[in-house]
Order: C-alpha cells, then structure tokens, then sequence
C-alpha cells in the first residue's frame, strides 16, 4: 500500500503536466509545436529500430565508459590527494582551477587532439565527471575519523585492507554525493560531445531532425534523453541503497532517538 | 613485560610549550591487570597512546615483552572510549571483529571459530549479522572488547571503555573484564578516572598526579582474587583503598590550583 502511494505522488505530476501538453496541443498545426499524440506516434518508429543499435547504445556505451573512468580516476586521486596533506596543499589551487573550466569549452581542443571519434567523447565526459568525484574524495578523506584511524594501527589493519574498510568506505557518503552531480553531467556532455563533428549518437541524431525540419522527431529525441535521465538515476538510486545502506541507517536510528 | 620508563611528552604549539605528561616510569608484570587512575586532565589517554604506539613520546621509552616501542607493537591490543567511533559501521558485528584476523592473514576457517567464540564470550553470540549501530552503547563496546578479545593479544589497553555507559551495564562489563583477564591471563592496563572502578577491578592501582603527570602512587590492591559487585563493594578492605585512592586523587587536584 505504502509502495503504490509513494509511486502515485511520484507519478502523479507528470501525469497531470503529460495530460495538459496533450490535450493544449491536441489538433496543432503549427509546424514547429506538433500534438503529443504525433509526437508519440513517431516515437517508436524514430527509435526502435537501427537507431538503438547505431545511435542510442553507443552514446550509452560512450557514458559509461567516460562515467565508470572518472570514477575510478576521482576515487584514486582523491585518495591520494585527501591523504596526503602537503600534495593537497600543492594540487588543490590547480584542482579549483581546473573545475571552473566549463567542460564544453574543452570540445574543440580534445578534437584536435584525439579526433572526431568514441575517444574525444569519452574524454569530453571524463573531463567534467573527474571533478565532482575527485574534490568530494578528497573531502571525504580528510574527515576519516581519528579513532578509527588509531583503530586500523593498532590492530596492524594495512595495504588494501585499509585503503577499502577506513578510507573509501569512510568517505562513500562524499564520493557518493560527487558521483551523483557527475552522473546529471555526464549525461549532458555524452550529447554536447555528439553535437559538434559527429556522425552517431543521440545528441547528433537530434540535431539531424532540427536540421532536417523533422520537428516530431526532434521532440522525441528530447523527449527520450529525459527518459534515460530518469532511468540512470533510478539506477542510480538502488546502488546507494547497496552502498549506502549502513549510512542511512544510521541517520535512521539517530533521528529515533 | 610492560614498561615506562621516564617517559615525558610535550606539546609544542605556537611558541607554547605544555608539558602532559611530566615524568612516568612503571612496570607491569606478565598477567597482571593494572588500573592507572589520575584526576581528569592529566593526560592519562596520552600515556595510553604512547604505551600503545600511537603516539610518540618527546623523551624516555615504553617497553613490551623486552622491545621499545616504536610503532604499534605486535600482539597488543586496545579498547578505545569512543566504542561508537572505533567501530566499523558499514561492517556487521563479526565482520568488525574478524577484520584483524583478515589482516593478520589468518585462515578462514580459524577466523570464524574466533570470532564466534569471541562474540559468545561477551554475550553477543546472537548479534553476528547486526550493524554496530543497531546496538545499545554497552553491547557496542561489548563488540569492541570481542574484537580485541579474538585478536588473542599478551597486552590489552583499554582507555576508560566504560566512561560512556550507564551504570548498571557498567558493572556487568567491569565482572566481564574480570572474568575475561582471569580466562585469557592477558596482561591488562586498564585506565579510568573512577577511583571505586580502578579499587574494584585491578590487582595494583597506579594514581598519577596533575598535569605535568608523575606517579603519585602505586597501591598494591590486596583484595581477593574472587570479586563481587555486592560483597567485594561492602567489604571494609575495599573502603579502606577506595579512601586512600581517593585521598591521594583529591591531593594531586589541590597541588594543581
């Protein structure tokens, strides 16, 4: 019952904005704001076809490997930086620096240097998901606490040990706060990236349609973007409940008491 | 063996030179529970953390089993006050307790027979799967003496492992300590700021003075071996020591002012 209601007040909503945009556009004939209803019927022809395979999978693909990528970078350097307060105290001006640099701007150079190709694409996404992982890493380092610390010397707890069960799993909350603000960019420069000199891929396809004047199209491809937006961070969502779990939990029994 | 020879700590700190611990020499016999009580504030957690390599002392040396201590030495453990922050919360109750076992690069199959037979020697044989936080202070710090217990260390230092619990579970793990001493013929330094805590469990008392700390005492406990929460407590021998600790506590506190 608590299921089914908690799923009603989500859905609720957009239901209600779908329905409007439904009925206000029922009949349009205006060239540029086409009926949901030709919206709709375009859909599955626009996208359930060769399209999965040549344009949607490989912008997927291309997400994933940027996202998983920076990932693995944030975690790492993070750890070494938030651990190391003299690299930090040399890095960190750099780091803030290099954050502030809107990812986008960075298209024409990786063009030049690794091409038009899956390379510069995923290097594009890498470039903006690093940094949200990487400062969150860091700061969840430095907060390692100190008894814990003691803990983990006394009983002689090292190598990678360590390095799993004080540092990364003491800083999960903050990694996995970064890691959700890199997933909402990360979607955002996987069709920037196809925007500019491309030949594949959902950001590419949608300007295909624009150019094209095939406006239903056009809309379906926005309209297919927003949904895959939601499915990652449903995705999302259920692996912070594995990784997270002891996490909210505590937060749980502290709000009981 | 166990020993602290003139051991002296100081702080620097911006052009302030404070003086913790004075001068402290002591010695504690193989098997023998030691309490070490002192007036609060006068650096009995930074003496604990020298003894137990966590801290490095400005002059003089710690001794165990006939090596200096330079590190955390082999095989001996600690208890930690802070139960709540010395624990591993995103591991389950055998998991905190077997991660030193993991590291000591135990088998698999000794690990679980230790770690249960640990948890059940404090009464939490049913509270394997559970998360830390999902226990009541005394039972946590039950985990953390578990823990130290499966580690099978010569030397166990607990820094006031009892400061943070309600009375009554108090004395039901002061009877634990107790009887886990006498079962595993550990040698134990049990450090505390309640004078009836150290009169009650320990075979010797060590009262350290005001800060900058010296022993001001060193009081053979000849109660017997057999203690009681009631009977112990009510006998005329216990409230001779309790005074003279007492005593002795009281004049260290006036020295200060």
């Amino acid at each position: 019952m608590i299921v089914l209601r908690k799923i009603g007040l989500a859905l609720g909503l957009p239901v209600v904005l779908v329905a409007i945009w439904w009925f206000a556009s029922a009949g349009s004939t205006d060239f540029y704001f086409p009926s949901l209803e030709k919206i709709v019927k375009a859909f599955p022809d626009t996208w359930f076809g060769p399209r999965m395979v040549n344009d949607v999978l490989p912008s997927l693909l291309r997400l994933a490997i940027g996202y998983v990528a920076a990932l693995v970078l944030g975690v790492g350097l993070g750890m070494l930086i938030g651990a190391n307060p003299r690299l930090r105290a040399v890095v960190e001006p750099l780091l803030e620096f290099l954050r502030a640099i809107p990812p986008p701007v960075l298209v024409p150079i990786l063009i030049l240097i690794a091409g038009i190709g899956s390379t510069m694409k995923i290097l594009v996404i890498i470039s903006g998901c690093l940094w949200p992982i990487l400062l969150n890493t860091v700061e969840g380092v430095r907060a390692v606490d100190e008894v814990l610390t003691d803990t983990c010397r006394s009983y002689r707890i090292r190598g990678g040990l360590r390095v799993w069960h004080l540092m990364v799993r003491s800083a999960s909350p903050q990694i996995v706060a970064g890691a959700r603000q890199a997933l909402s960019i990360g979607i955002i420069l996987m069709v920037i990236s196809e925007m500019f000199a491309a030949s594949s891929g959902l950001g590419y396809t949608v300007i295909q349609f624009k150019d094209g004047f095939r406006i239903p199209q056009m809309y379906t491809g926005v309209i297919l973007l927003g949904l895959l937006g939601v499915l990652l961070a449903l995705l999302f969502r259920l692996a912070e409940r594995r990784v997270l779990g002891w996490y909210h939990g505590i937060r749980a029994v502290q709000k009981e008491r | 063996m166990l020993a602290v020879r003139e051991l002296n700590k100081t702080y620097d700190t911006k052009g302030r030179r404070v003086e913790a611990i004075g001068e402290v020499s002591f010695s504690v016999a193989d098997g023998e529970f030691v309490c070490v009580v002192g007036p609060s504030g006068c650096g009995k957690t930074t003496l604990l953390r020298c003894i137990a390599g966590l801290l490095p002392p400005t002059s003089g040396e710690v001794h165990v089993e006939g090596k200096k201590v330079t590190g955390p030495p082999d095989g001996l453990a600690v208890v930690f006050q802070e139960y709540g922050r010395s624990l591993f919360p995103w591991l389950r109750v055998a998991d905190n307790v077997d991660l030193p076992l993991r590291a000591a690069g135990l088998p698999k199959a000794k690990r679980n027979e230790l770690v249960a037979e640990a948890l059940e020697s404090v009464g939490l044989a049913d509270a394997h799967h559970a998360y830390p936080w999902q226990l009541s202070g005394g039972m946590q710090q039950r985990v953390a003496i578990a823990r130290a217990i499966a580690y099978q260390p010569r030397v166990l230092l607990m820094d006031e492992p009892f400061a943070a619990v309600d009375a009554q579970t108090r004395a039901d793990l002061e009877d634990l300590i107790r009887s886990v001493w006498q079962r595993l013929g550990v040698t134990l330094v049990f450090v505390t700021h309640d004078i009836d805590e150290s009169v009650y469990l320990g075979q010797r008392v060590i009262m350290l003075s005001s800060s900058p700390t010296s022993v001001a005492e060193d009081l053979t406990i000849d109660l017997p071996a057999e203690r009681d929460q009631l009977a112990t407590r009510s006998d005329p021998r216990f409230t001779e020591l309790r005074g003279r600790v007492y005593a002795q506590i009281q004049k260290a506190k006036q020295e200060r002012q």
